[in-house]
C-alpha cells in the first residue's frame, strides 16, 4: 500500500528532469545574458551599496562627490545602538506573525475550496484574484480609508456591533493597533498567492490517495498529516521561503501607511534603513543596516538553501 | 576542460560588455533656451502659472518656460535627486521649512550677492532666515501664508456669537457652538503648525540653540500650557486625534456645513467652496485670538523659497526667473490672486480691501519660523511632533511624552551631516 | 447522516461567503467610494450603495495633465521589462532546468539568493551609478531596473514550466532531423506559451506599482512620469482628494485585474511544476 502510495506521488509530482551532456559551450551561453543582467544590475549596485557602508556620505557627498573612507564605523553605529536590535526584533516578529497566518489561512481556504459547490468555488477564487490583482497603492489607500477614526467603516462596524469603545478609535495612533492593520494588509495581499497555488497542488493529488486513506479508517487530519502534507511538502517550503523574503523585504505597505510610525512601532529593517538615508539623509548608515539585513534574511533561509542546493543534485 | 574555461571567460565578457556602455547625453542645441521651473501642486492656480509664463517670455526673448508641478509625496526625495543630477531644473520652489537642508548640501547656488538687487532689507524673516546658512542667502522668500480661522457665517449668527479677540472668549463662543449636530470647531489632532504658534504665544518654543547645541523644550511648563490648550480647543469638536488637516481633507469636512470654524490659510477658502459652492459668501476670517485682546496670537509663517540648483546650465538665465517671481509684479498679483502674504513687508498694501487676507495680515505680524536647522525637516519627517500631539490627546501622560518627544527633538537635531 | 452533513455543508459555505466578503470588500468600497460625492464619502454613516452616482471623481482622474502620456510610459516601461525578462530567463531556465554543466547548482543558487535583494535600499546606489552613466531621465533606466527586478522569479517560475514537459518530445523531435534549436522552436515553446504568458504577469505587476524608483530616476521631464506619480497626485496642502484618488486607483488596477482575471489559473499550474525543483 505504501509503495504504491509513494509511487503514485512520484509519478505525479516530481519530474525527473533528464540531464543531458551536450556541447559544453552551449549552458553557458544560454545563462550569459541572465549572468549579465544579475552582475550589472544587482551585484554592481549591491557592491556600490557595501563600499557606501564603509563611507563617510551623507547629503553633502551624494550632492557634491567624493567621500572619505571611514572603516567600520557605520557598523559600529548600527550594532551599538538600542534601537538596532529592538528594529531586528521587531522585524522577526514581523515576519514570523505574517508568515504563520499567511501560511494556515492560506492552507485552510484550499483545503476548504474542493469541497465547495462549483459556483460558490468559483465564486471565492474570483474574489482572492481581486484582491491578488489589487496593486499595492491602492490597497494601501483603502486601507487607511477603512480605519479612519472618525469616518472609517471597520470603527462603525464595531460600534454596531455593540463595541462601544470603538466609536472614534485612533488606528493610527497606537503602535500595536497600527501594527496589527499592517499585518491585517499584507495577509489579506499575500493569502491568494498561497492559496490558490496550494489548491492547485491538491487538485493534482489523485483522488484514489484519499479513497485508500479513508478506506484505512483515518480521519480528516491524518489524511492531511499522511497524505495531503507528504505530497505538497516540496510546495509548502517554496511558498513558505518565498513568503518570508516578501513579508521580510516588505517596504512600500509600511512606508504608505505609517512610515515606521507611531514611535518606531511598526518600522522594520528595510523601512528603518530607508528612513535612514531618505529622511536623515544618512546615506552611509543606512547602508550598513540594509547590508545587515541582507545577511539576516540569508541567515533565517540557510535551512532552505542548504536543503535545496543538496537536492539539486547534478553538478 | 579548456572549452568550458572559455565558455566561462565568454559569459563573463558578455557580462561586463554590457555593463559600460552608455548612451551619451544629447547636445543641447540651438540659441533659444528652455527654463525648467519647479513649482508645487496647487501652489499657483494654472491661470497665473499661464500669465507669468507669457509675461515672462514675452519680455525675454529667446528664453523659453518649461513650468512643471510637483507632488508632495516623495517630494524631499525628488529635489536631493535633482540636486545631486548632472542636469537639474533651474528653479525649484521649496518650502520654507525643508530650504535649509538644501541650502547646507552644497547643491544649492549662493545668491547673497543678489540680495540688494532683490530688496532683501524688508523680507518676511520667516521666508528669509530659513534660507540663510552661514551668513550666506541660498534661498530666496517667494511667498508666505499663515493660519487663520475660517468660520461659518450662519452657524455663528445661529448661536448668536461674533468672532473673538482673546482665547478665553475663543473657548467660550465654541462651547456654544458646539451643539447639536454642530462640531464648534474642526480641529484634527495633528496639526502641529497650530500648536506651535499656542506654544510660542505661552513664552515656550520647540526647540532652542544653547551654544552649538539644539535641545528639543516640548516639555517646558509653557511648551506643555501651549498643549494643554490646544487639548481644551480640540475636544470641542469632533476632529480625528490620529490625523492632520489633510486626511480627511478638512475643506471637505467643513464643506459639508455643520462645522462652525476651523484653522486653516485662507486659501484653503478656496477648496470649501470647491467642495460645496452653497457655502460661497458665507465664509468669515478672523485672526487666531491670543491671551490678550491687544495682540493676535502668535503663527507659523507658512511658505516657500526659491532656490537654483548649482547643476542648473542656465543659472544666469535661472536668476532672472527668480528676480521676476520675487518681483514686485508678480508678487502683488500673486498676493491677490492666491490670499498669500507677499515677500516684502513693503508689499503688504496689496492685502487690503479683503477680510480674509487682512485677517493673515494682522497674524503675519506676529510670524515664527520652525528651528533654523538643516535637520528640521527630519523631524518633519519623522512625525515626531505629531505623534506627540495624538499620544497626549489619546490620554497619555503630557509632561512623559513631551520628554519623549524632546530628546528625539535633540537627537535628530544634533545629528550631525 | 443527513442532517450532519447539511450542517457541515452550511458551516463551510458560511466561511466561502465569510472568506469572499473579506477579499472582495474592500475593494468593492474602493470603487463604491470613487462613485460618491465628496458630500456622501465624509459621513459617519457609512452608504454602501451610492445613492447619486456620479463619474466627477473619475473626470477629474483622467484630467489631471498629462494623464494619457503616463498611461502610455507605465505600459511602454512595464511591458519592456517584462518582455526583456523573458527573453533572458527563457534560455537560461532551460540551461538550469535540461543541461547539465559545472557550476548549475551555484547559478540557482545565485537566483533564489537574488530574489532577496533590498530594493528600497539599492535606491541611492541605483541612482548614483545612473547618473554617472549619464541614464538618468531616461524610461529605459527604470524599464532596465524594473527587468532585474523580476528577473529572479521569472527564471524560477519558467524553469519550472519547462521541466514540466516531457523530455521524450523534444526526443522525438531530435531524432526526426530537427536541430536543438528547431526542436527547442518547434516543441518546447508552444507548450510553455501559457508557462510564458502567466509568468509575465509577476513582472506586470511589480513593474506596474514602483514608485520610489520612479520618483527619484525621472527627474526634469515632467513627460518621463509614471502612472503610479499620477496616484499620488490628488493631494496637496489642502488635503488628499478621496474620490479622486480612489477613482485613480480603480483605473489603476482595471489592466492588472483583466489580464489577471485571463490568466491566473495557468500560474498556479506553474508554480507546482516550479515547486518540485525550486
Amino acid at each position: 500500500m505504501a509503495r504504491t502510495l509513494a509511487r503514485t506521488a512520484r509519478r505525479t509530482l516530481v519530474i525527473q528532469p533528464r540531464m543531458r551532456r551536450t556541447g559544453v559551450l552551449w549552458p553557458y551561453l544560454l545563462v550569459a545574458p541572465a549572468l549579465a543582467g544579475f552582475v550589472c544590475l544587482l551585484v554592481y549596485p549591491l557592491a556600490r551599496s557595501v563600499v557606501i557602508s564603509f563611507q563617510h556620505f551623507r547629503l553633502g557627498e551624494l550632492i557634491r562627490g567624493g567621500a572619505d573612507f571611514a572603516g567600520f564605523a557605520n557598523y559600529a553605529e548600527a550594532l551599538g545602538g538600542p534601537e538596532f536590535w529592538a528594529v531586528v526584533r521587531r522585524t522577526l516578529l514581523w515576519t514570523a506573525v505574517n508568515v504563520v497566518l499567511i501560511m494556515v489561512i492560506a492552507t485552510a481556504v484550499a483545503l476548504m475550496l474542493p469541497h465547495l459547490g462549483r459556483r460558490m468555488r468559483l465564486a471565492v477564487m474570483s474574489g482572492m484574484v481581486l484582491t491578488w490583482a489589487t496593486p499595492v497603492l491602492a490597497a494601501t489607500t483603502i486601507f487607511q480609508w477603512l480605519f479612519q477614526s472618525r469616518l472609517g467603516v471597520v470603527n462603525w462596524l464595531l460600534v454596531r456591533l455593540g463595541f462601544d469603545s470603538f466609536r472614534g478609535y485612533t488606528w493610527f495612533a497606537d503602535g500595536g493597533a497600527t501594527f496589527a492593520i499592517l499585518v491585517a494588509l499584507v495577509v489579506w495581499q499575500s493569502v491568494p498567492f498561497a492559496a490558490l497555488t496550494l489548491y492547485a497542488g491538491l487538485t493534482t493529488i489523485p483522488g484514489e490517495l484519499y479513497e485508500a486513506a479513508r478506506i484505512d479508517g483515518a480521519s480528516a487530519w491524518q489524511v492531511f498529516g499522511q497524505v495531503t502534507f507528504p505530497i505538497l511538502r516540496p510546495l509548502f517550503g517554496l511558498i513558505t521561503s518565498l513568503e518570508i523574503i516578501w513579508v521580510f523585504t516588505c517596504f512600500a505597505q509600511i512606508w504608505a501607511i505609517s512610515k515606521g510610525g507611531p514611535g518606531g512601532a511598526t518600522a522594520t529593517l528595510p523601512v528603518y534603513a530607508f528612513q535612514i538615508a531618505q529622511s536623515l539623509h544618512r546615506y552611509d548608515l543606512g547602508s550598513a543596516v540594509s547590508t545587515l539585513t541582507v545577511l539576516m534574511l540569508l541567515t533565517v533561509l540557510v535551512i532552505h538553501l542548504r536543503r535545496m542546493f543538496r537536492e539539486e543534485g547534478g553538478a | 576542460m579548456r572549452y568550458r574555461l572559455l565558455a566561462a571567460a565568454a559569459a563573463l565578457s558578455l557580462a561586463l560588455a554590457g555593463c559600460g556602455s552608455a548612451p551619451q547625453p544629447e547636445a543641447s542645441g540651438g540659441a533659444a533656451t528652455t527654463l525648467t521651473v519647479w513649482f508645487m501642486r496647487d501652489s499657483l492656480s494654472d491661470a497665473l502659472v499661464q500669465r507669468f509664463t507669457d509675461d515672462f517670455q514675452r519680455s525675454h526673448p529667446g528664453i523659453t518656460l518649461n513650468v512643471q508641478i510637483q507632488e508632495w509625496d516623495g517630494i524631499g526625495q525628488k529635489v536631493t535627486s535633482a540636486l545631486a543630477s548632472k542636469d537639474a531644473p533651474d528653479v525649484i520652489e521649496v518650502g520654507n521649512t525643508q530650504v535649509a537642508e538644501y541650502a547646507a548640501s552644497g547643491g544649492v547656488r549662493d545668491l547673497t550677492g543678489k540680495v540688494a538687487e532683490l530688496g532683501g532689507s524688508d523680507w518676511l524673516p520667516g521666508l528669509a532666515e530659513p534660507g540663510k546658512i552661514d551668513g550666506r542667502q541660498y534661498g530666496i522668500p517667494w511667498y508666505a501664508a499663515n493660519r487663520v480661522v475660517i468660520y461659518n457665517k450662519d452657524l455663528f449668527a445661529k448661536a448668536g456669537v461674533t468672532p473673538p479677540k482673546t482665547r478665553d472668549e475663543w473657548i467660550d463662543i465654541t462651547t456654544k457652538l458646539n451643539k447639536g449636530g454642530v462640531q464648534g470647531i474642526y480641529l484634527p489632532g495633528q496639526n502641529w503648525y497650530t500648536l506651535a504658534g499656542f506654544i510660542w504665544d505661552e513664552g515656550g518654543d520647540l526647540a532652542v540653540k544653547e551654544g552649538d547645541r539644539w535641545k528639543g523644550v516640548l516639555d517646558t511648563p509653557q511648551a506643555l500650557a501651549g498643549m494643554a490648550f490646544y487639548q481644551r480647543l480640540q475636544a470641542l469638536g469632533k476632529g480625528p486625534k490620529d490625523s492632520d488637516e489633510a486626511n480627511p481633507p478638512q475643506a471637505d469636512v467643513f464643506g459639508k456645513g455643520d462645522v462652525a470654524q476651523i484653522i486653516s490659510a485662507p486659501g484653503g477658502a478656496v477648496a470649501i467652496e470647491k467642495a460645496n459652492p452653497g457655502l460661497k459668501g458665507k465664509l468669515g476670517f478672523f485672526p487666531i485670538p491670543g491671551k490678550t485682546a491687544d495682540k493676535p496670537g502668535a503663527v507659523f509663517t507658512g511658505g516657500s523659497d526659491l532656490i537654483i540648483p548649482e547643476a542648473s546650465a542656465h543659472p544666469d538665465e535661472a536668476y532672472e526667473v527668480v528676480k521676476a517671481l520675487a518681483g514686485e509684479k508678480f508678487q502683488l498679483d500673486m498676493a491677490k490672486e492666491m490670499s498669500y502674504v507677499p515677500n516684502r513687508t513693503s508689499y503688504a498694501g496689496a492685502l487690503s480691501g479683503n477680510e480674509a487676507t487682512a485677517a493673515m495680515a494682522a497674524g503675519a505680524a506676529v510670524g515664527h519660523a520652525t528651528p533654523n536647522s538643516p535637520n528640521w525637516a527630519a523631524v518633519e519627517a519623522r512625525n515626531v511632533i505629531k505623534e506627540y500631539m495624538t499620544k497626549v490627546l489619546t490620554g497619555g501622560d503630557a509632561a512623559t511624552a513631551a520628554k519623549a518627544a524632546s530628546e528625539a527633538i535633540t537627537t535628530i537635531l544634533n545629528a550631525t551631516s | 447522516m443527513g442532517r450532519a452533513r447539511r450542517m457541515r455543508r452550511a458551516a463551510l459555505n458560511l466561511a466561502a461567503l465569510g472568506v469572499l466578503a473579506v477579499s472582495v470588500f474592500p475593494v468593492y468600497w474602493m470603487v463604491i467610494t470613487a462613485f460618491k460625492p465628496t458630500v456622501d464619502i465624509l459621513t459617519e454613516t457609512p452608504r454602501f450603495w451610492p445613492a447619486r452616482p456620479i463619474l466627477d471623481h473619475f473626470a477629474a482622474a483622467v484630467r489631471a495633465a498629462g494623464f494619457w502620456t503616463f498611461w502610455r510610459n507605465s505600459l511602454a516601461v512595464t511591458l519592456g521589462a517584462v518582455l526583456l525578462a523573458l527573453v533572458v530567463a527563457l534560455p537560461a531556465a532551460f540551461a538550469v532546468a535540461r543541461l547539465r554543466w559545472r557550476g548549475r547548482r551555484g547559478f540557482i543558487l545565485m537566483v533564489f539568493v537574488a530574489q532577496t535583494a533590498p530594493w528600497s535600499a539599492l535606491l541611492v546606489p541605483v541612482y548614483i551609478i545612473a547618473r554617472d552613466a549619464n541614464m538618468l531621465d531616461r524610461l529605459p533606466t527604470l524599464t532596465l531596473v524594473y527587468f532585474v527586478t523580476t528577473l529572479p522569479f521569472t527564471i524560477v517560475t519558467l524553469r519550472g514550466f519547462i521541466a514540466a514537459v516531457p523530455p521524450e518530445l523534444e526526443e522525438a523531435a531530435l531524432m526526426d532531423g530537427c536541430g536543438r534549436a528547431e526542436a527547442f522552436r518547434r516543441v518546447v515553446l508552444p507548450l510553455l506559451a501559457p508557462g510564458l504568458m502567466s509568468t509575465s504577469l509577476f513582472g506586470f505587476i511589480t513593474a506596474w506599482n514602483e514608485f520610489a524608483f520612479a520618483n527619484a530616476l525621472m527627474i526634469k521631464d515632467q513627460g518621463d512620469r509614471t502612472l503610479p506619480i499620477w496616484l499620488s497626485g490628488f493631494s496637496n496642502v489642502f488635503g488628499t482628494d478621496w474620490g479622486a484618488t480612489m477613482a485613480a486607483a480603480t483605473l489603476f488596477m482595471l489592466p492588472v485585474l483583466l489580464v489577471f482575471l485571463v490568466l491566473q489559473r495557468r500560474v498556479s499550474s506553474g508554480m507546482i511544476a516550479g515547486a518540485v525543483k525550486g
